[in-house]
């Protein structure tokens, strides 16, 4: 058994991971992105995948690999490689082992948290709504336009709308006020994201494997990550056992062995689902519930099966789309703007 | 209507629209996506509009799609300030990714997450999938290291599959494989490419972006949009 662990010391969701392998004793590697550098590999790939990874004096048999856990930024984003520029030798060193490292973790054997082929999906909010749809959950009216008076009658129609960014680049969702009305003439330079407003209580679910971490989000705030006046109040809490096995089947329709759900529990009592989370930042909610989530993730790590080189029956999805993490306050601090 | 999506300077989008002007054939470029019109529904329960050349158009009038570009690019988007490029291409490329899936009509290929025409998988990931439907393959083998680069293997023989057609000069057996490689990986138009025309020819790599200024290619496609038996 052995498992890798790819991205920055300092991502807190990775660490917690180390961690709990560590209290398990199960064999771990670390794949730290600021050695990228001083990494190898070698990676062949027919019938079967093989390959080594060398940082520094160290080697990894990456057909010994039997899960990975996988938080990466992008490598040529460190400041050493980033000031060279793409031309740069570290920078071109840097974008291949990433490359590698990508490709080889969509067909490895081994258990992957999470492929990117899977996570990928996440990249465009209405395509995965769609999909949550058609796996029975009820979801918000969205409309997505460069039309404003698409977009007025629309929030005419709901009374109540919110607005957040259509790609994967994480937005700030607020709500639409009066003061918006006059900048719905940048809506034509690019199509915007739209979605009836739901209310009720926020709800955070973890999906580690077979298990599920619930938690109520009290907060008053359109979007409570971003709340500064009413600081939400986390609290643990149990979901019916139909809804525990819906978000089971929800990340497993994913390809998600671990997934974080957003859902919301309007007053009727309707449960809606706005989106799954493919690499969740699970330790903010650990932290305030107190839920063993990182030590599940450990575990479902450690159970995986040895890997071996399989000559068949590797999914086959598609290939990952770049990591967006930048923070995106549309119509709040930043217009789109026509030059 | 035939739309083509491409880039804004693709001259094979322009050949084809010309070549297939009997049939109402129009461009879309990422300019299309910042003119006023576009309406897209989650759940799909009332009808879009797409704005395709620069005319409003509701989306069932939409008989078929050609894609050309993986995304959207940011320097196709000179209309937009620099400093917004790279989040609007971001935000087009996501738009057009759930627009394309949720047409009914045929679309060549249809996007996946990672790019718009379809799975635009890494060379390992096609080598896999050979092997997997036992195609002889050349296997991949890449290397990164302070001293050298990957390898690189060089096709000598390319086989295009549209839908249920294959062209290329190759021999009946590698024709069998393209199309069985198509088929696993659900798209209707890839190059597949061996290493020799003969029945022995190894498997190298695909591309979903075959070469399509060729006529004959460019009518199988067509029909194939068209829904068309072979013409």
């Amino acid at each position: 058994m052995l498992v890798l662990l790819w991205g920055l010391e300092a991502d807190a969701p990775l660490a917690k991971v180390q961690e709990q392998l560590r209290l398990l004793g199960v064999p771990t590697k670390f794949i730290d992105q600021r050695s990228v550098l001083q990494t190898e590999v070698e990676f062949e790939a027919n019938d079967g995948v093989e390959g080594f990874l060398r940082i520094r004096d160290e080697s990894i048999d990456l057909g010994a690999v039997t899960a990975v856990y996988l938080r990466p930024y992008e490598s040529v984003g460190l400041a050493e490689i980033a000031s060279g520029g793409p031309q740069s030798r570290p920078w071109q060193h840097a974008a291949q082992v990433d490359d590698i490292l990508m490709s080889w973790s969509e067909i490895t054997p081994a258990l992957v948290v999470n492929r990117c082929s899977a996570m990928a999906v996440n990249g465009s909010k209405p395509f995965q709504l769609e999909q949550i749809r058609a796996l029975g959950w009820s979801v918000p009216q969205t409309l997505i336009t460069t039309d404003p008076s698409a977009a007025r009658a629309f929030w005419k129609h709901h009374g109540d709308v919110i607005y957040k960014s259509v790609s994967g680049i994480r937005s700030r969702v607020a709500r639409l006020r009066p003061e918006h009305r006059e900048r719905f003439s940048s809506l034509t330079f690019c199509p915007t994201q739209f979605q009836q407003y739901i209310a009720g209580t926020d709800h955070r679910v973890h999906v580690v494997g077979n298990e599920v971490f619930a938690c109520e989000v009290r907060c008053s705030a359109d979007d409570y990550r971003y709340a500064t006046d009413d600081v939400p109040e986390v609290l643990a809490c149990r979901l019916p056992s139909d809804l525990e096995d819906k978000c089971r089947r929800l990340a497993a329709a994913m390809q998600l062995p671990v997934a974080g759900v957003d859902l919301r529990r309007t007053p009727e009592g309707e449960w809606f689902c706005f989106e799954v989370n493919p690499s969740p930042a699970f330790t903010y909610y650990e932290q305030v519930t107190g839920q063993p989530i990182g030590q599940a993730v450990a575990r479902l790590l450690a159970g995986a099966r040895p890997a071996t080189i399989s000559r068949r029956g590797i999914g086959l999805t598609p290939e990952p789309a770049p990591a967006v993490n930048q923070l995106h306050t549309w119509l709040e601090d930043r217009r789109v703007r026509h030059g | 209507m035939l739309v083509i999506l491409a880039g804004q300077e693709d001259r094979c989008a322009s050949w084809l629209a010309n070549r297939w002007k009997s049939s109402k054939v129009a461009l879309l470029t990422s300019a299309d996506l910042s003119r006023r019109g576009w309406r897209h529904h989650v759940p799909s329960s009332y009808m879009g509009a797409a704005v395709i050349d620069g005319h409003k158009v509701a989306v069932d009038t939409i008989a078929g799609v050609l894609t050309r570009i993986p995304c959207v690019y940011e320097h196709e988007l000179g209309h937009i300030m620099p400093a917004d490029r790279a989040y609007v291409a971001s935000e087009m490329t996501a738009f057009l990714f759930a627009w394309l899936s949720g047409l009914s009509c045929p679309v060549l290929n249809r996007p996946t997450a990672n790019c718009l025409g379809g799975p635009n998988w890494r060379r390992e990931r096609w080598v896999r999938l050979a092997t997997s439907l036992g195609i002889p393959a050349l296997p991949v083998q890449r290397k990164v290291s302070q001293i050298s680069d990957g390898l690189v293997e060089q096709p000598s023989c390319e086989v295009i599959v549209v839908g249920d057609r294959c062209f290329g000069n190759a021999a009946p057996a590698l024709t069998s494989h393209a199309r069985a490689l198509a088929k696993a990986a659900d798209v209707d138009l890839l190059a597949v490419q061996f290493n020799s025309p003969d029945a022995e020819g190894q498997f190298v790599s695909a591309s979903l972006w075959p070469h399509l200024v060729c006529p004959e290619v460019a009518d199988a496609v067509l029909c194939h949009l068209l829904g068309r038996a072979a013409c």
